[in-house]
């Protein structure tokens, strides 16, 4: 068994330490380690965004980040996207516009789209639309995932 | 008080705070004390015999705690219409069939028949060790010549790929009304092409996972993601040699379904190694093992031929199509009826002849996957009668409603169509939505001078409800009233499968509307076959169609004795919808379906001529529901529906060569992103009830689908002037054929 990495870092808020292989991915850990299984594995190549979380406040796949690359750093999942009580205004969104059916994939919009807004608070439908296009639905046809985070904009459409 | 009813509003779906927050379980995020983890042995290989299998090397390594194969499955066989396909393969001893059981010794016979067969799962205490004893286990195969072409397959020559299927053939369905030579010699009009339809990859975002263990009660149990649960209980028990009662099947949350999960995956061979360890086991397929490990929907290549008066009516439609159903059944004789009552479209033809049949290969197996062969008859009728339209001259719109169903049109298999047909009303009400410019391509339009052409397109169809031909439907329900006075609570119990489509939130609504309760007194007790009787398949359009019969059936029954002063109340109900039939094996006279449902589209494309990529700017989509439970969800449906459709027009390539797949991965195998989408999906919901069923309630899932491809192709054709008779139209083929016409 090769020499495991102890990892220092901060999770949704909560300082976290964990011990990882040098090849298992951030996803891995967040899984199969932290037992947070919030975000999804759909392809584990990078195609899908169903995993993705924020690091550093930048958008990742967390299936291509490795466990040991998250020293230091402030990683957000959607486990930490709602605040104590009641629901983050997009997850909110999420629900009023139907903007998931099966909600494999909804985890990694819900970040997704979290980054986007982070930084750019009233984004064009056509910034919703290509910040988004490294997240895969099967099941929506995205127009409704659309609405739901020009909604949460507070931008028409 | 009247409690105003949940039935036609756009509630919430009641499963959407878990998944917005990250808490839903998915069978992959389940864990239990002791777990242990497995991983399958694929073949990998389109066609060989086993010769031997070594396990011992794997089986030594620490941490793993078994490995089974095809010998450690009492009953190695299954199927869900048919028991031809082996649970796993196993090696054949001393050159005799090893020792199975009477009923599958043919497939007991140490044949791979395609690449994704499994030939062992290994189990170990954590899933790196499996995957190591995987590649530690030493197969000795004599490779076969694989036959991975339909045409080929049906030569008289060709060697036989299963002995159930002699002549390479699994069904055939031949239908004959009136006469179609005599009626050709009188057309005016002939349209004949030949059409290519490739497999498509249904691609949920949720790989095959499961956990598998023994529950409280010393019972089997698997939690994972199906369709049904109660045929997923019945083949686990058959392949096991349990008694039902000793199988237990749990679905948790499901990551999307759409047909890839109504035949077995992981339930077989995980609630094997579950039971022989006595240990709880977890299984996660990788995406790649997703693709290979699961069927596709069925490549059909078809011949048709469609003849016209010059006035535009329709006389005669000839069809010669042939499925590649891969080596074993799975759904392929039931895929090959649907396409048999779609191939020449919703039309009064009065002389039709169609021969059809499911083609046995190497590659790997074809099945379910929404729509269920209509996506493919579709195709080909649509697109024959928009050739038809151009031919005549007449607008395409018009010469669909010349000679569309009505109630009583009597279709090719000789009997009437159900009442409640409202096809005329949905054509019309897409086509007036939006002005359609007419189906011939301008006549002053040069395409060599021009960068990017615009065109229209227009499609409609229909879809049968339910499982046809003879096979005696049902759902059931069971209502629990407690209280005194009055009503305080409600428990619905049914097994239905939500695989995303939001068919618990429907429950829900069609209880509160039976039971005139609000949605706190309702508690529901779902998909699980402890709790409950089974609701049939989430499939087929006809899960809400069917449940609603139960629900209603079951809430009218408790709601009597509730009167009676029962107190507490529990009644159970079995929904059975009016009988169908098998139809005719030489005429195809018969009443195979229930009832249908109907749709139109119309596609506006932008085509850029210098590199075949076609970009849709709109598409209207016009869906009678029957009456719409909850109409949120339904424009999520038809939505959904369509991204499905328009990746099966123009963008997903399923690509194999020789029985070995090339496109396992989503970098490879190209599902629609938010940038592929149309610009608009315009939903028109239609709500003319359907006479047939309970609360006028239609079936609806899978018909935004169907008729995406030959709209969105009719729309090149208008733009372009060429017509593509190959699905997936890619940019290379369209570019191909445009350089052929110009």
């Amino acid at each position: 068994m090769s020499k495991k990495i102890q990892v220092s870092t901060t999770i949704n808020g909560e300082p976290v330490e964990f011990l990882c292989e040098s090849n298992q991915s951030l996803l891995e850990v967040l899984r199969d380690g932290l037992n947070m299984t919030g975000s999804k594995e759909g392809c584990n190549n990078g195609n899908c965004g169903a995993c993705s979380v924020l690091m550093d406040g930048r958008l990742v796949n967390s299936c291509l980040v490795l466990g040991a690359e998250c020293e230091d750093t402030k990683i957000t999942t959607i486990e930490g996207i709602a605040p104590k009580e009641g629901l983050h205004p997009l997850q909110q969104k999420f629900l009023e516009h139907a903007a998931l059916q099966c909600g494999i994939c909804t985890p990694g919009f819900i970040v997704a789209a979290k980054a986007l807004l982070d930084t750019n608070p009233h984004p064009t439908e056509h910034e919703v639309r290509y910040w988004l296009a490294g997240n895969l639905c099967r099941c929506t046809g995205y127009d409704k995932i659309i609405r739901a985070v020009l909604d949460t904009a507070g931008v028409s459409s | 008080m009247q409690q105003p009813s949940l039935l036609g509003q756009s509630i919430t779906r009641i499963d959407a705070r878990a998944k917005v927050t990250g808490q839903a379980h998915y069978p992959g995020d389940l864990t239990m004390p002791g777990m242990a983890h497995a991983k399958v042995l694929f073949a990998r290989r389109p066609h060989a015999r086993v010769r031997h299998i070594d396990i011992s090397a794997a089986l030594a390594l620490p941490g793993v705690l078994g490995i089974f194969t095809g010998a450690d499955v009492p009953n190695n066989e299954y199927g869900l219409v048919l028991f031809d396909a082996p649970v796993m393969v196993s090696e054949l001893e001393n050159g005799n069939l090893a020792a199975g059981n009477a009923q599958n010794l043919k497939l007991f016979d140490g044949i791979v028949r395609h690449i994704g067969e499994k030939m062992a799962i290994i189990v170990a205490e954590t899933e790196k060790i499996a995957e190591h004893a995987r590649s530690l286990i030493k197969i000795n195969y004599e490779d076969l010549p694989a036959i991975t072409d339909i045409h080929e397959a049906i030569k008289p020559d060709a060697p036989q790929l299963h002995p159930h299927y002699p002549g390479n053939v699994i069904q055939r369905y031949r239908v004959r009304r009136g006469d179609v030579e005599a009626a050709f010699a009188q057309a005016d009009v002939i349209i004949e092409d030949t059409y290519w339809m490739g497999a498509q990859e249904h691609a949920y975002l949720q790989p095959e996972a499961g956990l598998a263990y023994i529950d409280e009660t010393g019972r089997l149990t698997i939690q994972v993601a199906g369709q049904w649960t109660h045929e997923d209980q019945a083949q686990i028990a058959h392949a096991l040699k349990l008694p039902l009662d000793q199988v237990r099947v749990i679905y948790p949350a499901i990551g999307g379904a759409f047909g890839g999960r109504e035949d077995m995956s992981v339930q077989i061979v995980l609630c094997l190694a579950a039971q022989r360890l006595n240990r709880p086991v977890k299984i996660i397929w990788t995406r790649e093992e997703s693709m290979i490990g699961h069927h596709k929907r069925h490549p059909f290549w078809v011949h048709a031929k469609l003849g016209a008066t010059k006035d535009g009516k329709l006389v005669a439609a000839k069809i010669n199509g042939m499925s590649d159903a891969g080596p074993y059944n799975y759904t392929s004789n039931k895929v090959l009826g649907n396409f048999t009552g779609t191939c020449v479209g919703p039309y009064d033809i009065p002389n039709v002849a169609i021969d059809s049949a499911a083609v046995v290969t190497n590659n790997i197996p074809s099945g379910a996957f929404r729509g269920f062969g209509a996506p493919q008859g579709l195709f080909v009728a649509e697109t024959q009668i928009n050739k038809m339209a151009v031919a005549l001259g007449i607008d395409p719109v018009e010469l669909r409603r010349r000679n569309c169903w009505h109630d009583g049109t009597i279709t090719p298999f000789n009997t009437p169509v159900p009442p409640g047909c409202s096809l005329n009303e949905v054509i019309s009400a897409c086509a007036e939505n939006k002005k359609l410019e007419g189906a011939a391509p301008n006549a002053s339009f040069s395409i060599l001078n021009s960068k990017f052409a615009k065109g229209t397109g227009f499609a409609c169809g229909h879809k049968n409800i339910g499982f046809s031909f003879g096979y005696p439907e049902n759902s059931a329900c069971t209502v629990e009233l407690h209280g005194n006075s009055e009503i305080e609570q409600a428990i619905v119990s049914l097994a239905g499968a939500d695989c995303g489509q939001g068919a618990h939130t429907a429950f829900l609504q069609i209880a509160s509307e039976a039971l005139s309760l609000p949605r706190e007194k309702i508690e529901l007790q779902l998909s699980d076959t402890s709790t409950s009787g089974s609701s049939g398949s989430a499939s087929a359009s006809r899960l809400t169609y069917m449940t609603a019969g139960a629900i209603v059936g079951a809430a009218k029954a408790a709601l009597a004795k509730w009167q009676d002063e029962e107190r507490p109340v529990k009644m159970h109900h079995v929904y059975r919808p009016r009988p169908t039939t098998q139809i005719h094996p030489q005429t195809g006279e018969g009443d195979p379906n229930i009832t249908y449902a109907y749709i139109a589209q119309s596609a506006e494309v932008e085509v850029d001529i210098a590199t075949g990529q076609v970009h849709v700017h709109n598409l209207v989509c016009a869906d009678d529901v029957g009456r719409a439970v909850n109409p949120q969800q339904i424009v999520g449906q038809i939505e959904g529906a369509v991204s499905q459709g328009l990746g099966y027009a123009m963008l997903e390539n399923f690509v194999t060569e020789g029985g070995y797949v090339k496109t396992a991965h989503f970098s490879t195998y190209l599902i629609p992103s938010v940038l592929d989408m149309p610009d608009r999906v315009q939903s028109i919901i239609i709500e003319h009830p359907d006479p047939t069923g309970t609360l006028g309630i239609r079936g609806m899932a899978e018909l935004p689908l169907m008729i995406v491809a030959p709209a969105i192709v009719a729309a090149i054709h208008n733009a372009t002037g060429v017509w593509v008779n190959e699905l997936p139209v890619t940019p290379d083929r369209l570019r191909q054929a445009l350089k052929k016409q110009h």
